[in-house]
């Protein structure tokens, strides 16, 4: 399997924050940093970084870093942790 | 009659905390909050919750004079407005107490803080309401709104919105952006029902409040819209929604196109408007039959309001009853009310043969991100302290990027996205950072914007 992009980094760039603050806590709206701007540059970052495309409905079921990593899944994408 | 007796008349009118599922009468919150009778003002760092709504209500049917503020708003700005302007009360259910001040119990759920010591200045009985000329940049410079600028500006949008008493209308645009407050005020003198919300429409639980309320409608700036559009919200048929409002700037054209067809294929209607905060709230608006024919227009003015464009500068002027009276920087100005029914824009702009007016340009130094207006001189002083006196100068690119420019080679990028990610919430990837080895002027000694954007 080839190398996959690391799963925070992308998180982290999308939310302009360091990758180490991002934690499997972290939720939509839970910090300044996700809100409903960044919330669709994190679905473009992740399109981009795992060259996958998020159907619309997903875009909506993605409200925590678990979720994402789940939803993930479903695209059969499996990020380095 | 003033705002506060209007919605009272409105007599069967409901609030629905949608994080409970209660739903409030409007008469529940009549004189629900005990709260003295004075002069003074009320700083009210608002939510869309029901606490909030409740605390606007019993304020606005009051002699104080209620300052609308987001709630995240930055810590160190809202000690600085509070410092400057000495509010008698204060409503942030974040903060449960603050230096100076007493916490004391309004009502069962709700806590207010009151001053120790209250500061005495004068406040022109005119001033109902200040609201800030932009949500995040913490700026002490407010508009002076009075009552009956607000009833007016209430009136003028329900000759054309087509609201009906048993609409049932969620608060998804924030009420301290005075559209959210015009959704808000109209909706509460002849709607049915207010789902009193903080979710937004990327979260699943507004979808499922909006379905299980039957919400009536949606309003948003275009960012909005292009979210709906990822979301999938075009798709399929949201039975119970009659109309979509808009405001904020043109629409581009495949989001246009999306709405009319969703809009036709459905037979729902879209109200596209124009408006600024020392208006009230709108100016104008575009008749859904001119959603193409006319696509790039802002349309009409509202009733009882007029334009004329200058015929030097091409600047759209604004007639009406609802414009407001000056603005605030410090509490000395609160003495003062400027009547006047005259409002430069800022806009330069163009009519058409059928009376449509076209947005062309803008004279003021402000740009629009995700909607929200940010005046770009404070950004730049915000920028410029938080970097220890740095030069930086900031321009807009299309509403769509902020663009620094530095003339300090050691600068790093990330500095800067830092500062405004930290001070204004804006998000990194809007901001594009530059070099210039020298800062361009004018002949007469200031910065030449024009070259600079010229050279983005």
């Amino acid at each position: 399997m080839q190398t996959q992009p690391n799963l925070q980094e992308v998180i982290a760039k999308a939310f302009g924050i360091t990758p180490n603050e991002i934690t499997d806590e972290l939720e939509y709206q839970s910090i300044p940093e996700w809100d409903s701007v960044s919330h669709l540059v994190l679905v473009t970052e992740l399109e981009n970084a795992y060259s996958i495309t998020i159907e619309m409905e997903d875009v909506l079921t993605m409200g925590s870093v678990p979720k994402i990593k789940e939803l993930l899944k479903k695209y059969h994408v499996e990020p380095i942790a | 009659m003033s705002l506060y007796e209007l919605i009272r008349k409105n007599s069967g009118l409901f609030f629905i905390d949608a994080q409970t599922g209660h739903a409030v009468s409007v008469r529940s919150f009549h004189q629900s909050l005990s709260i003295d009778n004075r002069q003074g003002l009320v700083f009210v760092y608002s939510d869309n919750s029901i606490g909030a709504v409740e605390v606007l209500l019993n304020f606005l049917n009051s002699r104080f004079t209620v300052v609308l503020l987001s709630t995240q708003l930055h810590a160190a700005f809202k000690q600085n407005l509070e410092n400057l302007y000495t509010p008698y009360y204060i409503y942030d259910p974040e903060r449960p107490a603050a230096y100076g001040y007493n916490t004391i119990a309004a009502s069962a759920s709700i806590k207010l803080l009151k001053r120790k010591k209250p500061a005495d200045y004068l406040i022109h009985s005119n001033i109902k309401m200040l609201l800030s000329t932009s949500g995040t940049t913490g700026s002490p410079k407010f508009v002076k709104l009075s009552d009956y600028n607000l009833v007016q500006n209430a009136c003028s949008i329900l000759d054309y919105m087509p609201v009906k008493s048993d609409d049932v209308v969620p608060l998804n645009v924030p009420l301290i952006f005075v559209y959210g407050l015009s959704i808000f005020t109209t909706n509460c003198m002849a709607a049915g029902t207010i789902v009193c919300t903080n979710k937004d429409i990327l979260q699943p639980e507004f979808w499922t409040d909006f379905a299980r309320y039957k919400c009536s409608t949606i309003g948003g700036v275009p960012y909005v819209y292009e979210a709906l559009l990822r979301i999938g919200f075009f798709k399929k048929d949201h039975p119970s929604l009659r109309y979509m409002t808009q405001t904020g700037g043109i629409l581009n054209q495949a989001l246009r196109q999306e709405i009319v067809r969703y809009i036709t294929t459905y037979n729902k209607q879209f109200i596209a408007q124009y408006g600024q905060t020392e208006a009230a709230g709108r100016m104008a608006f575009l008749p859904q039959e001119a959603l193409l024919t006319k696509a790039a227009s802002i349309g009409l003015p509202i009733k009882n309001g007029r334009f004329e464009i200058d015929a030097d500068t091409s600047e759209l002027i604004y007639f009406g009853p609802n414009v407001f009276g000056g603005y605030a920087n410090s509490p000395a100005d609160l003495s003062t009310w400027h009547e006047t029914n005259k409002l430069y824009t800022g806009d330069i702009a163009r009519c058409d043969e059928d009376g449509y007016y076209y947005i062309t340009g803008r004279i003021k130094r402000i740009i629009k991100l995700f909607g929200s207006r940010l005046n770009l001189d404070e950004v730049e002083l915000i920028l410029k302290n938080g970097l220890g006196g740095q030069t930086v100068v900031c321009t807009g690119i299309n509403d769509k990027f902020l663009q620094v420019a530095h003339i300090n080679e050691q600068l790093e990028e990330s500095t800067i996205k830092q500062v405004l990610k930290e001070k204004l919430n804006i998000h990194p990837t809007v901001v594009q950072v530059k070099y210039i080895p020298a800062m361009p002027l004018t002949p007469n000694g200031k910065v030449d914007y024009t070259s600079i954007m010229q050279s983005a």
